[in-house]
């Protein structure tokens, strides 16, 4: 039972070396926080966006009541009030401002979106009105149209009845069509602009049939259909598994390191020169850094639950997590053998690692997923270019059991490939690390 | 006569440059073997090959006329030049990691550690972390995890390297004690002349790959180191060359040799000759400014061998 010898030493060295492992353990941690306080509200629906409104409208009289109108306040207050669909949360956050100050606000990113009304946009709304009232007469159109470009317009366009003047109100919707902030926004407000002209029409008609009574602004346009228990997700839900496969997958960094600190240290001669046997020494050594997978697998997990990741299974899926996590993390200790191989010290170790695990998070999809490449069909199951890397299995299966709340059923062809994967990967590096480390030098 | 050892024609090459050249040695069962030699002389290269850990160019190394690749583990032990150990664990459990990695029984390993602790001085820090010992303390373990297993040949590489007089000093007395009491074959190597004077039965002196000379201490300083070595500094050292012409053609003068600026006179009962050696120097027309009398040492045998005093 050497081997228990020698994981009994690597877990000591492990867990002495209190800077190594917080490096170990921490480093991922790091990336978890980073990447749930930035995708964390991304494409979650019910988040408030941030938009700075420019109100230059004049004001006008309604022909009809006599009464003088802002219509651009009344738009304004709308904005303001109007929430999700069953729910509490506030569409927007409006912040009132100069064209100036809100340009400055877009450009730091402190709103999404600035939306400017022009000065004759209560003229407009008035024209409408009256236009209205003359339905059946004439024609009115208000378009809210959303385009392409940065600027999203209003019009208002009266041509008929009581005034033969054109009136066209633009109202502006201003912002960077780079950022997808941006674009979230700007689709909502066209939205709530289609449903406040809407609105008006039909409180005009209402109070002329007699029926004067407020009609509550709701303006839910669009509704997204999702799978059943998604409908909160936002993007930190697909990268958290990603975040933990890229933390197994930095651990073979960390095993080629210390594998190579052995050759360098002269401590493997030592070990060579006894009875170890290259199985004793390679299984030995995975034993801690399995322990340590596992725990990356809970601690990451945990993390990310506190800092806004919506869990959808049970403690059986925790469990089935940290099994697969385990798997990877073999694979990893394959890959750390396969490096530590060919690395001369400890430093070439740890870049050579860093230049293939970084890369290698990328192709397995940990942060985003690569455009599909099939290369054939196995099992029934398309599979992917990508997919003859162990991990890519890793981080589906992950996904499955900590996103959907999956069960072993749904995970089983997953986890029987990176079990293949990884018994030829590990293969290959216990060949690899006993032919060029563990035998006689040349 | 029992061998423990033979190395048979080792040489090894890393391509033009040869580090061992036909290398042929007999160790004898239970002596110490000195291996002796300036620093990039071939020791540890030598050591290597004989261990098993590096593979020979040519020649083959036998130990108790098996050869070495088909030798068990664990005849040999080697305390390497140097420290090679794991910096998170205590003694303790480093000597108990490498009597597990032996096949130690658990109870002959309980005592073995327990005893190297106390021979090497090292009870007292058997629970601390290497990392928290001393240099001498370091070396000692060093050596201890080399003899866990109680192996038959023990091989040190340069073992005093580095040690304070006293930690060396309980190294000297515990190799004897490994030859003496415990019967083992020790093969060590050195650059350090008292050392190899007074711990070897046997000395190689090597340098360059090539084995120069194999004796023992007493016959090597006897055969080429007879008689006492005058060293003599002189006021003007350019003179140096021209006194030794003069002192060449003396009968009564073995051999005189410049080292490091001083002219060393070797003759038989050296006080006696003193007179005709001041005729000598006054004849080159210099004053004497350093001269003192001493025993032939087996330094001197050394440079007279390599023809340098050691290289650091």
């Amino acid at each position: 039972m050497k081997f228990l010898s020698i994981a009994s030493k690597d877990i000591k060295e492990l867990l002495r070396d209190r800077r190594g492992l917080f490096f170990i353990l921490l480093f991922p941690m790091f990336f978890m926080l980073v990447f749930g306080f930035a995708f964390g509200g991304m494409g979650q629906s019910n988040t408030p966006h941030s938009i700075a409104v420019v109100n230059y409208d004049e004001g006008a009289t309604v022909t009809y009541t006599n009464q003088t109108m802002n219509f651009g306040n009344n738009l304004t207050s709308v904005l303001e009030d109007v929430k999700y669909q069953n729910s509490d949360v506030h569409m927007f956050n409006i912040t009132k401002t100069t064209e100036e100050n809100a340009d400055k606000l877009l450009k730091q990113r402190d709103v999404d979106a600035e939306v400017i009304i022009p000065k004759d946009f209560s003229k407009a709304s008035v024209a409408l009105i009256a236009n209205t009232l003359q339905s059946s007469t004439s024609q009115s159109t208000i378009q809210a149209s959303s385009q392409s470009s940065s600027q999203s317009t209003l019009q208002s366009t009266q041509s008929a009845g009581v005034s033969t003047d054109n009136i066209t109100a633009k109202v502006i919707i201003r912002g960077d069509t780079g950022y997808m902030g941006f674009g979230t926004a700007q689709g909502i407000l066209t939205g709530v602009f289609q449903g406040y002209e809407d609105d008006i029409v039909i409180e005009v008609q209402n109070r002329i049939q007699g029926t004067p009574g407020a009609k509550p602004h709701q303006f839910i346009q669009t509704e997204v259909e999702g799978m059943p228990g998604t409908e909160a997700f936002t993007s930190f839900d697909f990268l958290a598994p990603g975040m933990i496969v890229f933390a197994i997958l930095l651990l073979a960094t960390s095993v080629a390191a210390s594998l190579t600190r052995e050759v360098n240290t002269g401590t493997l001669e030592r070990l060579k020169m006894s009875k170890m046997k290259s199985f004793d020494l390679l299984f030995g050594s995975s034993i801690p850094w399995t322990l340590v997978a596992a725990a990356q697998v809970v601690i990451l997990f945990a993390v990310a639950i506190a800092i806004g990741f919506h869990w959808q299974g049970s403690i059986n899926s925790i469990i089935l997590a940290v099994i697969v996590g385990i798997i990877g993390g073999i694979s990893s200790i394959a890959l750390g053998m396969i490096i530590a191989a060919f690395a001369k010290n400890e430093r070439q170790a740890s870049n050579l690692g860093t230049l293939i695990t970084v890369p290698m998070s990328f192709l397995v999809g940990a942060f985003f997923q690569l455009p599909q490449v099939t290369v054939g069909n196995f099992m029934g199951q398309n599979f992917q270019i990508y997919d003859v890397l162990p991990w890519t299995h890793t981080l589906n299966a992950l996904r499955s059991v900590l996103t959907y709340g999956s069960g072993w059923d749904a995970i089983s062809y997953q986890v029987g490939m990176s079990v293949v994967l990884t018994a030829i990967l590990f293969v290959i590096g216990v060949f690899l690390f006993s032919k060029t480390r563990l035998r006689a030098e040349k | 006569m029992e061998y423990s050892m033979e190395v048979k024609n080792l040489r090894k090459n890393y391509g033009d440059f040869v580090a061992v050249k036909d290398l042929n040695l007999k160790i004898r069962k239970g002596e110490v073997f000195g291996f002796l030699g300036p620093n990039g002389a071939g020791k540890t290269t030598s050591i290597r090959m004989m261990v098993g850990l590096l593979k020979p160019t040519s020649g083959e190394i036998l130990i108790n006329e098996e050869k070495i690749d088909d030798v068990e583990r664990g005849k040999i032990g080697i305390c390497p030049q140097e420290l090679v150990l794991w910096e998170n664990l205590t003694c303790r459990e480093s000597l108990k990691l490498m009597g597990d990695m032996y096949e130690v029984p658990k109870d002959a390993l309980k005592q073995r550690i327990n005893k190297l602790l106390k021979d090497l001085f090292l009870e007292e820090k058997a629970n601390t972390t290497v990392s928290n010992l001393s240099g001498g303390m370091k070396r000692r373990l060093n050596l201890a995890m080399a003899v866990i297993h109680e192996p038959e040949v023990v091989v040190l590489d340069e073992p005093s390297e580095g040690l304070d007089p006293q930690s060396r000093r309980v190294l000297w007395n515990y190799i004897k004690s490994l030859r003496d009491d415990e019967g083992k074959t020790v093969i060590l190597t050195t650059h350090l002349m008292d050392e190899a004077d007074s711990l070897s039965d046997r000395i190689a002196i090597i340098d360059h790959g090539e084995l120069l000379r194999l004796d023992t201490p007493e016959n090597l300083k006897k055969e080429i180191g007879e008689g006492d070595v005058v060293e003599m500094v002189l006021s003007d050292p350019e003179k140096n060359q021209e006194l030794m012409v003069e002192l060449e053609k003396l009968d009564e003068i073995i051999a005189v040799l410049e080292v490091d600026g001083q002219v060393n006179i070797r003759a038989m009962n050296a006080v006696a000759k003193l007179p005709r050696i001041m005729e000598q120097v006054e004849g080159v027309g210099v004053h004497i400014a350093d001269l003192s009398i001493r025993q032939n040492t087996l330094e001197d045998v050394f440079i007279e061998l390599t023809g340098t005093g050691l290289r650091e």
